[in-house]
């Protein structure tokens, strides 16, 4: 108890002194949305027309912060991590106090092609690690036609510190899947679980014609198509609904490692939780936001202790519908193959591209497994008018992975549910 | 072989990078893969001919380690190298290897992808014919087989042991081959049309670079080493245990990668792996996996678009050219195999002026002060962003860490202010780009993070010359 109420004091005093430490370099939240920063109101807020979460055409914004928080894996043990956590609608001076609000898998952005995108990161420091003065940046990972500067890779560039803000700049050009990391200290920030879904839908979304292609199916279908994959001139990558899924993976003496303030174990990093979306099975298939781990709560105030992963993996569809699948694979250590259990896939895009050759040759191809490494990622239809209704289990064939540590059954796994 | 037949074999630049070294000047990055062109017409009279000699050695880690090699070394004078030499053919060439031995295990080589090669020589093996092994105590060089084969296919190979090669190779025993295709020529600083990865169009280039990719368990090094040197009868290393726990390109980790090619404090690693390139040019990436493990290599910057896997265009009929291809982020490097890609980068459509305004760095593009949407001939600047302002406010140098290959500028060849301290590794204003397997444990030494399977590219202004390319 004693224990207990001297963590609950500490924390503030933490807290002060990343802020103090910095505050005496002139460090400040800054966050910036637009041209003249006119998405952004008096207190530092991104007002909700500008928030990319609406996807609003034009100029679109993001604020997260990073610093570190805590976990829970399937079989009930709490990890600690890295992470990032969306401040979107936080004014400025609220954002330093967003401690262990990492989430795992990051906030999902979802962008539409031709915005401006002003993505703001703030550094709210490691509160369970006050020794560490870890800088953190966003790496917009595939973004074509990269400038240092707005790449997130510290090396060429910089990582912001605590205290601090930075804010990246992105024309979207190409759509795509991508994802998102942090790319300060990669191996260590990244086992850590600074990583996220990230993707861009076309300009095509809004051809109506195209989209009405999707009325001519039977009924109950015979309603327009819900978007595109890519611009592709004819309709080949639609769909109806659309999931992002992303594959992860953790090795919990690592993180156990450096909440003790242990030395990192790099040469024997060996991941035994695999996720999709930050969970593993069956947590993928809880379309609740997990509950906040005690361990949180216990250093919060239960009503600020906010779920840590929001964001499950199940996937539902009707009968008839096109499911879209956005898989990538942010793991620091495996490449994965993913099946649906007999379920029609058809990939018709790979690194944020479309399957299609330079002269115009489609290069889709149907098959039922799809294999990522990290770093890769692919879009994969499937079309369920020829399939029985149902719940399908879309898993690793690295049967190794189907287990939160020693758990069996669990890990990299969760459900297509087709009613 | 006699000395000067070797200075002959050398290509020009590895010529002009001796004569650097022998004044100890540091060369710069080239157009050219650093490799051997070997003796010979190349014909069947008088074939492309290398000789080639297994021997032991010490690489250097970049932990600060030194781990105990086997490894292929030119001729019979050089130390052994990992990798080992890059061997450079034409297309048509009777190439003729000739191998030697001087390790305590029978060694040989094997070239996948190849037909039709034939061995003579030495001592019937498994996989082919093998040069004997040859006792610590005898000290010799013995000669082994001599392979022969016709280079009738162009593209980008890789060679190793075909003696016990799950051992010899993690313990160095592989090089690339490079066999250019009819009708290549290097060209001139200012024209090279023919400079061609293969015969097809679609696959002419500007530069080249190689990323050979492995990995080593440092256990397996050492109990070779203890067997070696405790002079046990017959070597004899369990490879089944094998858990790599260091990462290479051009068999060097990070950051040597990034260092001259043939380093003095290198010896036996004499190869980099640093690109660079200006914007518009076309930069050949030839990725070999010479390792047990898939890598997937991710080049920031920019998508790369492969045209070519296991020296076989990605063609849907002879001689079209890479047609049934789509470019990617990532590539998927398989053990074994080679793939080779073309990447180009010219911060086309980013939004913003990657030179700076005209306020910052007076300019025009294409002759013009205002935006249009072409090309500059000259710097490849993309006039549509001409003149715009970066649209945020990029904080100050007390809200930052400053990476060490940042120049200060966010700006293609300018500069800024830095912190005291930074390193300024970065003063020509280029843009430094990672390259690296995104299974990101394999940028780790041993684990000492950072280090493995890096390295950067560099996209230079064209106000810097980078070394040219004259054969």
């Amino acid at each position: 108890m004693i224990a207990k109420t001297f963590r609950k004091a500490l924390l503030p005093l933490a807290v002060a002194a990343a802020l103090g430490a910095t505050s005496s370099a002139g460090a400040a939240v800054f966050v910036q949305c637009g041209p003249g920063n006119s998405g952004v109101d008096a207190t530092g807020k991104i007002l909700p027309a500008y928030d990319a979460d609406t996807l609003p055409t034009g100029v679109a914004c993001k604020h997260l912060s990073a610093g570190d928080g805590f976990i829970s894996m399937a079989d009930g043990r709490t990890l600690y991590t890295f992470g990032f956590a969306d401040v979107t609608a936080k004014p400025a001076a609220d954002v330093m106090l967003n401690s262990l609000a990492a989430n795992f898998a990051a906030p999902t952005i979802k962008l539409k092609q031709n915005q401006d995108f002003y993505l703001t990161l703030t550094n709210v420091a490691m509160t369970m690690r006050p020794d560490l003065f870890d800088p953190h940046t966003v790496h917009f990972h595939g973004y074509p036609q990269a400038a240092p500067v707005f790449d997130g890779m510290p090396e060429g560039s910089f990582g912001v510190n605590m205290g601090s803000s930075v804010t990246y700049y992105y024309k979207l050009n190409d759509p795509g899947t991508y994802m998102y990391h942090c790319h300060q200290e990669a191996t260590e920030h990244m086992q850590m679980g600074m990583l996220g879904n990230l993707y861009v839908m076309p300009e095509q979304d809004a051809n109506s014609a195209l989209l009405n292609l999707g009325m001519s199916r039977p009924a109950p279908n015979n309603v327009p198509f819900k978007g595109f994959v890519y611009n592709d001139g004819d309709g080949s990558t639609a769909y109806d609904v659309a999931y992002p899924l992303q594959l992860t993976a953790m090795d919990p003496v690592f993180h156990d490692a450096s909440l003790s303030i242990n030395p990192l174990p790099f040469k024997n990093m060996k991941d035994t939780y695999a996720m999709i979306n930050g969970r593993g099975y069956p947590d993928t298939v809880n379309t609740a936001p997990l509950p906040p781990p005690a361990k949180k709560v216990d250093y919060l105030l239960p009503a600020v202790a906010a779920s840590s992963q929001p964001i499950n993996a199940l996937v539902t569809a009707t009968k008839g519908q096109r499911i879209l699948l956005r898989l990538s694979n942010l793991s620091v250590t495996e490449y994965f193959t993913i099946t649906a259990q007999g379920l029609p896939m058809k990939v018709v895009g790979a690194g944020a591209r479309q399957l299609r050759g330079p002269d115009g040759k489609d290069l889709y191809y149907e098959t039922t497994s799809v294999t990522l490494g990290g770093g890769e990622s692919a879009e994969v239809l499937i079309d369920t008018s020829q399939v029985e209704a149902g719940t399908y289990f879309l898993y690793s064939t690295n049967l190794k992975y189907l287990s939160n540590n020693d758990q069996d059954n669990g890990g990299m796994m969760t459900e297509v549910v087709i009613n | 072989m006699k000395s000067m037949s070797i200075l002959k074999s050398l290509p020009g630049v590895f010529r002009a990078g001796l004569a650097a070294l022998l004044l100890g000047l540091v060369g710069q990055a080239h157009a050219y893969i650093n490799g051997w062109e070997g003796t010979g017409a190349g014909t069947a009279a008088d074939p492309r001919t290398f000789e080639l000699t297994a021997k032991h050695d010490f690489i250097s880690t970049s932990d600060g380690g030194s781990h105990y090699t086997w490894g292929y070394s030119f001729g019979t004078d050089l130390p052994m190298q990992y990798p080992g030499p890059t061997l450079i053919v034409r297309q048509g060439d009777t190439v003729k290897i000739v191998l030697n031995n001087t390790l305590p295990v029978p060694v040989s080589i094997i070239f996948p992808g190849l037909q039709g090669v034939t061995a003579t020589g030495g001592n019937p093996g498994q996989l082919t014919r093998e040069a004997r092994a040859v006792p610590l105590s005898e000290g010799a060089v013995v000669a082994g087989p001599t392979y022969t084969f016709i280079a009738d296919k162009p593209g980008t190979y890789l060679y190793h042991s075909g003696t016990t090669p799950d051992l010899q190779v993690e313990m160095g025993l592989v090089g690339a081959l490079i066999v250019r295709p009819n009708g290549y020529a290097m060209g001139t600083t200012d024209s090279h049309a023919d400079r061609k990865a293969y015969e097809q169009p679609g696959t002419h280039y500007d530069r080249e670079n190689l990323f050979l990719l492995s990995e080593m368990d440092p256990a397996i090094h050492w109990e070779a080493y203890w067997q070696v040197f405790s002079g046990q009868p017959t070597i004899a290393v369990d490879t089944s245990s094998i858990k790599p726990s260091m990462w290479f390109i051009n068999g060097r980790n990070a950051p040597d990668t990034m260092l001259d090619d043939h380093v003095d404090w290198l010896p036996t690693q004499p190869y980099n792996a640093l690109p660079r390139m200006h914007p518009g040019e076309r930069l050949l990436m030839r990725v070999v996996n010479a390792g047990r493990d898939l890598h997937p290599f991710h080049h920031h910057g920019n998508h790369a678009t492969p045209i070519a896997r296991d020296a076989r265009v990605l063609e849907s009929a002879p001689g079209v050219g890479p047609d049934v291809t789509s470019p990617d982020f990532t590539v998927r490097s398989v053990p074994g195999q080679t793939m080779d890609l073309i990447f180009e980068w010219t911060g086309k459509g980013i939004g913003w002026d990657v030179y700076g305004t005209n306020a910052i760095n007076p300019h025009t593009c294409n002759g013009s002060a205002s935006p249009s949407n072409v090309f500059d001939p000259v710097t490849k600047e993309w006039c549509g962003d001409h003149n715009k302002p970066i649209p945020v406010i990029i904080p100050g140098a007390l809200d930052l860490s400053f990476g060490e290959s940042y120049s200060g500028s966010p700006y293609l060849g300018l500069t800024g202010a830095l912190p005291q301290g930074h390193p300024g590794l970065n003063t020509t204003g280029g843009y430094f780009h990672m390259w690296h397997s995104h299974n990101e444990k394999e940028i780790t030494t041993d684990d000492i993070f950072p280090g493995g399977m890096m390295t950067m590219l560099i996209v230079e202004p064209w106000s810097v010359v980078l070394f040219e390319d004259q054969p």
